[in-house]
């Protein structure tokens, strides 16, 4: 929908709307989109809960490999787990060294965006260990 | 495809695919009078070929194996529908020569090359082969039986890294990586083996050396129904993300007239060893003034626009009329004269992709969507406002084409089209797209396959609205709200706020 917005100086048409539950907005060549203030998704609250170290789907996909397992200690930038969306693979990688603590899904499992896929307890080199808050 | 001799008017035709592609075939058909039929998955019922296609059958559910990669479904469909013909598109069946031999079985007309010629020329390894039969430069590789890992991994060390990995089956990109050194290399082929047994069914794959500033260009050939194939200039397409082609041009900014000519002959050579009917093409690699053949393509390509628009042709009619077994082209056989490109053509692929977050697929269902018509642009589509793009099938939901007198200002032009192009409910690569338009090395068409990798590897910047921008913002949500267009309520018409607002 279009809309007409003006002030003294200047009047702007932009194009605006809701598109399930998020504020899409493009004027001046470029469009932003925002969440709602309120989350009240399901899928909101599950990214809340989730710890800086542990791997969360960036999209939804089907996992198609799982390359490390429960205990294992992994370094930064080592590949974890495998997962196949639009027809093309993508790797995710641990963001930081740690431990394996939790897998909380199957090779074959389809993942909605934001699901804790494996839990991981960050080990810090320099610090020697930060347990998880 | 039918015998050179006859010719058989098609009345009804089939399309085995889906998105953009399949309105392109619809608008060919609607103009040579010919009812279209859609073979669709269950999910597709929500897009712009569905609405348009005169009959639809369902072949299926939603993944592709069990649909649009179905043989056996899509040619019941085309026969319960009553279609004489069955146009693949691109992706999906369009490469597999089952698929062709499988029509021709059941006496349907395939819009594409004979199940022979895409057995020669799509199976890249015995592509190679013929190439090398012709005395055509090839990357050296390694494309032989042995599959098992160690084999492929001692071929991949005798070739020397940096080396390729590609699916034999394969096209777009997909089970295609790049291999740095040998402690990468097991875990890369076996993931490009994954990817290629599920985007094609096969798992076989063959090494190749990696060419670092390697620019990929490749000729549009057409063979006719005399048996004469004809080349329709070039397109460079070095612009590619992850082995997928992002922008893409006609012609190259790259090429002499004297190498040019060499890669068109080359082109029209193997096409016409095997030959090839139809549209395809012929793609190579091209570094310090040097060509290597990639691969043939036995198809119709997704930047065939580009070609269209700077030859004058419209190349899915004459895929059609060539199946039907009328000449195309013929005119300028007779002329024997060298084609001069009409000016510059830009195709940008828009995908549903965050960029912000380093292309992850964006799926929802669409909310406004708005292509800035205009002279000189052009816009492939297949969904629409209501439409829901899904996470089953490709992230490749539109394309935007621009034409104009020279290369520059094409490069202008598709900026401004892209800053007015607006669609919301899914992110997509529109901000990525203008970064790479204003990036000098693409501006002065010095780009090569490694450009994505070397300046866009990162995710961009997320755009955050300035402080007037904000305020714009901030009048704008009340507004939507106040119209009663915010969280899915419908338009109150009688509400005192309507006057605030217009609706176009």
């Amino acid at each position: 929908m279009k809309y007409l917005i003006q002030s003294s100086e200047s009047s702007v048409w932009l194009d605006a709307e809701y598109v399930q539950g998020k504020f899409w907005i493009h004027f001046n060549g470029k469009t932003f989109c925002f969440e709602e203030e309120k989350q009240k998704s399901g899928r909101g609250k599950k990214s809340e809960s989730a710890h800086a170290s542990d791997l969360v789907a960036p999209m939804p996909g089907k996992v198609t490999k799982i390359l490390a397992s429960i205990n294992e200690q992994i370094k930064k930038g080592d590949p974890v787990l495998v997962m196949e969306a639009m027809k093309m693979e993508y790797t995710l990688k641990a963001g930081a060294p740690g431990e394996i603590v939790k897998v909380n899904c199957q090779v074959g499992d389809q993942v909605f965006i934001g699901q804790i896929l494996v839990e991981l307890r960050p080990l810090d080199a320099s610090s020697g260990g930060e347990p998880r808050g | 495809m039918t015998s050179q001799s006859s010719t058989q008017r098609i009345h009804r035709l089939a399309i085995a695919n889906r998105g953009e592609v399949a309105v392109r075939i619809i608008r060919a058909c609607e103009e040579l009078d010919i009812e279209t039929v859609l073979l669709h998955s269950e999910v597709d019922v929500n897009s712009r070929a569905y609405r348009m296609a005169n009959k639809k059958i369902c072949i299926g559910p939603a993944p592709t194996a069990e649909s649009y990669l179905n043989i056996r479904a899509n040619i019941n469909g085309a026969i319960a529908s009553g279609a004489q013909a069955i146009h693949p598109g691109f992706g999906f069946l369009s490469e597999n020569a089952n698929f062709a031999q499988a029509c021709r079985d059941e006496g349907i007309i395939f819009v594409g090359p004979s199940p022979e010629s895409i057995r020669q020329l799509g199976d890249k390894v015995s592509c190679k082969a013929l190439a090398k039969s012709l005395g055509l430069p090839l990357v050296p590789g390694y494309e032989g039986e042995d599959q098992s890992l160690s084999k492929l991994l001692s071929e991949a060390e005798k070739i020397g890294f940096p080396a390729i990995v590609k699916a034999a089956a394969g096209g777009g990109g997909r089970g295609m990586k790049v291999l740095r050194n040998i402690e990468e290399a097991k875990e890369l082929i076996e993931s490009a083996q994954r990817e290629a047994l599920s985007a094609f069914g096969s798992s076989k794959v063959f090494l190749e050396k990696y060419l670092d500033r390697a620019k990929h260009i490749e000729f549009q050939i057409f063979g006719d129904v005399t048996g004469k194939v004809f080349h329709l200039l070039d397109r460079e397409c070095s612009v590619q993300r992850r082995h997928q082609k992002i922008i893409e041009e006609a012609t190259s900014p790259s090429l002499t007239l004297e190498l040019r000519r060499k890669m068109a002959e080359a082109s029209c050579l193997i096409a016409e060893a095997a030959r090839y009917q139809g549209a395809g093409t012929v793609e190579f690699l091209f570094q310090d003034d040097e060509f290597f053949l990639l691969e043939v393509n036995t198809r119709l390509q997704v930047e065939h626009p580009v070609t269209e628009m700077v030859m004058g042709v419209d190349l899915v009619k004459a895929q059609i009329l060539t199946a039907q077994g009328e000449g195309v082209f013929g005119h300028w056989a007779s002329k024997n004269q060298i084609r001069q490109p009409h000016g510059h053509s830009i195709e940008c692929r828009i995908y549903a992709e965050n960029p912000f977050l380093g292309g992850v697929p964006s799926t929802g269902k669409l909310g406004t969507v708005h292509w800035p018509e205009g002279p000189g642009r052009r816009f492939e589509y297949g969904f629409e406002s209501g439409d829901e793009i899904t996470a089953y099938y490709d992230p490749m939901i539109a394309k935007v084409i621009v034409w104009d007198e020279t290369r520059l200002r094409a490069i202008k032009k598709m900026k401004k089209v892209l800053s007015e192009s607006i669609v919301f409910g899914v992110h997509t690569n529109i901000p990525y797209l203008q970064e790479i338009l204003s990036h000098t090395e693409f501006v002065n068409g010095k780009m090569t396959t490694r450009f994505i990798d070397k300046y866009f590897s990162e995710p961009i910047a997320s755009q955050l609205p300035n402080e007037s921008e904000e305020k714009i913002i901030r009048e704008a949500r009340s507004l939507v709200k106040a119209s009663g267009l915010g969280r899915g309520k419908s338009l109150e018409l009688d509400s005192p706020f309507t006057k605030s607002w217009r609706g176009v």
